[in-house]
Parts: C-alpha cells; sequence; structure tokens
C-alpha cells in the first residue's frame, strides 16, 4: 500500500539526516521537496483548503521533534480502567482517513504529516526507562498518533526500532497498523519482543469508514505472515460501531479471524467502544457528513464524550468477549478506555490496576 | 411554487424566525423536493427556530442512517399520523420530535420504553422513585427515596427491599443483560 504525497518538507537541519536521505531516495520524482528553517510551521493547519485535516495528510514534514519522544497513553486517564500503555511519538498524523480518527480534533491545528528524523534520540529515553523499571514489563508503542508502518517503505524507521527492542527483555514494543505494509518487518529478527497490532472492523465499517486503509482481510493476512516470521500479534476492536447488524457482523469478524490464525497465537484482544468528544464529532461529521456510522446511537455520556447507549454497548463487549472465550479461555482480553463498571459487567470482576494489566500485556 | 418561489418563501421564513445563515445554506442546499417538504413542514406546525433546527438535523441524519431522502421519512406512516390528527400546530410539532428522535434512536427507545414498562409494573409507592441515567449514557441506575419521619422511611425501605431482586433484574437491563 503506497499513499500519495503532494508535498514534502525538510527542515534544513534535517538536510543530512538519514531519515531525509532515505526518503528522498524513495520518493516519486512529481512530489516537490521543499526546505525551510522550521518544520512547525509547514505542519501547521492551512487556511486555503476547504479541508486543512484532510491537506495535511498530503504534506510529509521531516523535522526535529522538540519535546520527549515517550509519554504515557493519551487515552489513559484515572475514571478509565487502563492498561498502562506507553508511547513513543516519532510521526504524527495518518494518510489513512478514518471517519471516526480522534486525530481529527487531537491534531487539528497543526495536521501535516510530522515525522521525526532526530527520532534515534528515542533509544537514550527508553533506556533510561528501562533502567528505571528492570523489574516490570512495558509495552510501548508507535501507533497512536500516527500509524506505525503506513510510511515505513519510506522511512525504514520500524527495522531500526524492532532491532533495539529484539535485545531488551523487558520491553515489548507494539507497533499498530491498519495497513498491510510489512515488507520491513520480514528482513529483521524480532525475537519475541515485538508485537504488531491490526485494528480491525467489519466490512461495512471498513467500506464506510475506514479510508485508503488495507481490506480487513488483507490485514489478518498480513498479520499471519508476521507471525510466521516470529511475532507476536495483537487486535484492536476498536472502535467497536454499534451499528444495527454490529453483533452478528463483529461475531463473523471474530470467527473469520480465528479460521485465518488460531486464537491460541493471538497476544491479546482489545475492545473498545466509539467515542468522540462534542468537538471530534463536530469534526468527524462535517468531514463525513455521509458516513452512517458517525450516526449510530452515540449519546452524551458521563465522561463527555458521546457514546453508544450502555445497554447496547455492554452487550457488544460481552457477545464478544464470550465468543474469545469459547475459542480459547486464556486469551487475554481487555477494554479500552472504560471505567470500572464496564469491567465488572463484561468479566464480572473488577479490572487489574494499569500497571499490572500493562505487566501481563508486556510480558505476554 | 416555481424554485425561485420556494426560496424566497424559505428566505423569508428564515428571516422572521431568525435562523442562523448556515442553516439556511444547508437548506437551500437540499434537493428541490426536500426543500419544498421542509418549508411545508414549518410553514404547517408553525416551527420555532430551535424547535426547526432539531427537526432538520433529525431528519438529515435518519436519511443518512437509512438511506432515505428527508422527503420520504415525511411519509412515513407514524409521521403521516401526527399531521392527519385534531391537534393544535404546536402539540403537533412536540410530537413530530418526539416520532422523529425514536425514529433516529430506535434501540434507545425501545429500552426505554421496557425499562419503563418494568418501572411502572413495580407499583413504588409514593415517595420512591426510580432514576435512569439520561439517555442511557451510562448503567448507573438511582432509587430515590423521600420521607418524612421514621415510620414513612421505614416504610418506603421495605417497599424498596420487597422489591429487590426486580430492581436488580432493571439494573442489569441497562447493562446490557438480556431481557429477564
Amino acid at each position: 500500500m503506497k499513499f500519495e504525497l503532494e508535498t514534502l518538507f525538510i527542515e534544513e537541519a534535517c538536510r543530512t539526516s538519514r531519515l531525509a536521505t532515505r526518503v528522498l531516495a524513495g520518493l516519486p520524482a512529481q512530489v516537490p521537496v521543499h526546505y525551510v528553517a522550521d518544520g512547525r510551521t509547514a505542519a501547521l493547519r492551512s487556511g486555503e483548503s476547504a479541508d486543512p485535516f484532510g491537506a495535511g495528510k498530503r504534506r510529509m514534514v521531516l523535522m526535529r521533534r522538540r519535546g520527549n519522544f515517550l509519554m504515557g497513553c493519551p487515552a489513559g486517564s484515572t475514571e478509565f480502567a487502563c492498561c498502562g500503555y506507553l508511547v513513543m511519538v516519532l510521526a504524527s498524523n495518518c494518510p489513512m482517513d478514518c471517519s471516526y480518527c480522534f486525530l481529527q480534533e487531537y491534531v487539528a491545528d497543526n495536521p501535516g504529516l510530522q515525522i521525526y528524523a532526530n527520532y534515534a534520540d528515542v533509544f537514550a529515553e527508553l533506556d533510561r526507562v528501562r533502567g528505571g523499571s528492570r523489574e516490570r514489563a512495558l509495552r510501548i508503542g508507535t501507533g497512536e498518533l500516527a500509524d506505525s508502518l503506513a510510511f515505513d517503505s519510506l522511512t525504514g524507521i520500524s527495522r531500526e526500532l524492532v532491532e533495539y527492542f529484539a535485545t531488551r527483555e523487558n520491553l515489548l514494543l507494539e507497533l499498530k497498523t491498519k495497513t498491510d505494509e510489512i515488507d520491513n518487518l520480514l528482513q529483521v529478527d524480532p525475537r519475541g519482543r515485538t508485537l504488531v497490532a491490526w485494528t480491525l472492523s467489519p466490512e461495512p465499517v471498513f467500506r464506510s469508514s475506514e479510508h485508503r486503509t488495507a481490506s480487513p482481510a488483507a490485514r489478518m493476512e498480513a498479520a499471519r505472515r508476521v507471525l510466521a516470521a516470529g511475532y507476536k500479534v495483537a487486535f484492536h476492536l476498536d472502535p467497536l460501531i454499534a451499528y444495527p447488524e454490529a453483533e452478528r457482523d463483529y461475531a463473523r469478524l471474530l470467527e473469520n479471524l480465528f479460521d485465518r490464525i488460531a486464537p491460541e497465537a493471538i497476544a491479546f484482544i482489545s475492545l473498545g467502544g466509539l467515542r468522540m468528544t462534542p468537538g471530534l464529532r463536530t469534526a468527524a461529521r462535517n468531514r463525513f457528513p455521509r458516513d452512517p456510522m458517525l450516526l449510530g446511537e452515540e449519546v452524551l455520556a458521563p465522561d463527555g464524550r458521546y457514546r453508544t447507549i450502555a445497554p447496547t454497548r455492554f452487550r457488544l463487549y460481552t457477545r464478544l468477549r464470550e465468543q474469545i472465550a469459547r475459542a480459547d479461555p486464556q486469551l487475554l482480553v481487555y477494554l479500552c478506555m472504560e471505567g470500572a463498571s464496564a469491567h465488572q459487567r463484561v468479566f464480572g470482576a473488577a479490572p487489574a490496576a494499569p500497571a499490572t494489566l500493562g505487566a501481563r500485556l508486556a510480558g505476554v | 411554487m416555481s424554485g425561485t418561489e420556494v426560496e424566497a418563501a424559505i428566505r423569508a421564513w428564515a428571516a422572521e424566525r431568525r435562523l442562523p445563515e448556515a442553516h439556511v445554506a444547508r437548506w437551500l442546499e437540499l434537493p428541490a423536493s426536500e426543500r419544498t417538504a421542509l418549508l411545508e413542514l414549518a410553514q404547517t406546525l408553525h416551527l420555532r427556530t430551535g424547535q426547526f433546527v432539531t427537526i432538520f438535523t433529525l431528519l438529515k441524519e435518519i436519511g443518512v442512517r437509512e438511506n432515505q431522502p428527508i422527503a420520504e421519512v415525511l411519509t412515513r406512516r407514524e409521521v403521516r399520523n401526527i399531521f392527519a390528527a385534531n391537534e393544535s400546530a404546536p402539540g403537533k410539532a412536540r410530537a413530530l420530535l418526539e416520532v422523529l428522535r425514536a425514529i433516529r434512536f430506535p434501540q434507545l427507545h425501545e429500552t426505554l420504553a421496557q425499562i419503563n414498562a418494568r418501572i411502572t409494573e413495580l407499583r413504588l409507592p409514593e415517595g420512591v422513585r426510580v432514576v435512569l441515567p439520561p439517555n442511557l449514557g451510562s448503567d448507573e441506575v438511582r432509587v430515590e427515596l423521600t420521607a418524612h419521619g421514621g415510620a414513612e422511611l421505614k416504610r418506603l425501605v421495605e417497599a424498596v427491599t420487597a422489591r429487590s431482586a426486580e430492581l436488580g433484574r432493571i439494573a442489569d437491563l441497562l447493562g446490557g443483560a438480556d431481557e429477564v
């Protein structure tokens, strides 16, 4: 899968970086290249487009990251039962265009597709974090503010990451994607320390909402291939969209998945219902007014987000959890961005502490 | 009316009701039949500005959800019944809002009806109230007791205790349990 770019901006200070060299070598000849003093200005929202967020997706900016690369998962909150996930911010925004994506609000003011040329500095940060918690396994991913593999054929960053993590026993790398860009991964040995996770949705959601992504079948096939190459695999059924046929379609999706990949070979499956802040809901509906998946039975929930009405949402979680348990009772399932009461309803038990769940997920 | 006359009538109605320009623009973007149907609706029911905006939004969302033009949504039996009823224009407007909300949120409507029926069947004494979360946005159920004096409070607590199994089933329905 290759994505179209309209322009490439390179920050002057990154002109001779490894990343710029690799990207320039692989960039189609027709894409114009501009050098700028400060990449941040090139990443800003442009008022010239009717859809500045969409336009940002076609404008790649290679620049330095000024702040830390590591952060806690932005979805984390004390009101939710979290999974202790750590995020490496190596890029921002994504060339795919899912109608429900939180980036439409989160990076609305700087939607340029930023990739940080000084990404190798993250290894020093990782060493520090690792030094501070040798007793505890940590799961660290790159797929929160960007798709982990969307531009990997151009940047080649995944290979360096996989090689770094291959020798760090208490760290697990999670690459999260909706692509089938796995060629680089197949060139390196992860030694069990990299997990590749795919977001999966039923066909109607894929067709209606997940623009420019690989099909669910292609994602599963890519998962099968990386599994054979020694990677761990996991799946995020997130967002779960409760459209009228959702129970049937998600059940079929899981059947399909387990037909292709033995449930015993899957590290974990996360479930997360569609949730949208009022700002995201407005942005998403303005950009995708004809997408029925954005017009489900979402109501304002106590956390200030629009969520599917509780009975429908919890029933869908429970059905899927039961189906997964029938396939493999040991297969780890967790809920994303849900509170303790949802866990109690779905699993019949209080959620584990974030550090405990995080360590379990990192040690899978 | 010709297209020009319909547009003029829409603008006149919108000016009188001080309908924000963004909504006027969206109204005028509709295909001719839908534009006209909406104008007739607004005029017949003497819609207030807020009512119009809500109804317009609901109609558009139903149209996208069910892949149906607004004009067709307005020909549904439950909507036609409202227009046929012997009711004042404001009464019809309120009824239309309720019907459109039920069409737009069918599971919410059905689940609420089911749970409210269960609550009614409990025949709770005055002073006991089961409070459901707004729009079923969460699974929290609250039981409120309002008493004046120890004897009354004791009576209400006993009434709730006697119905605890059924109240528990209502709480489970809120959490997605099947009909129990």
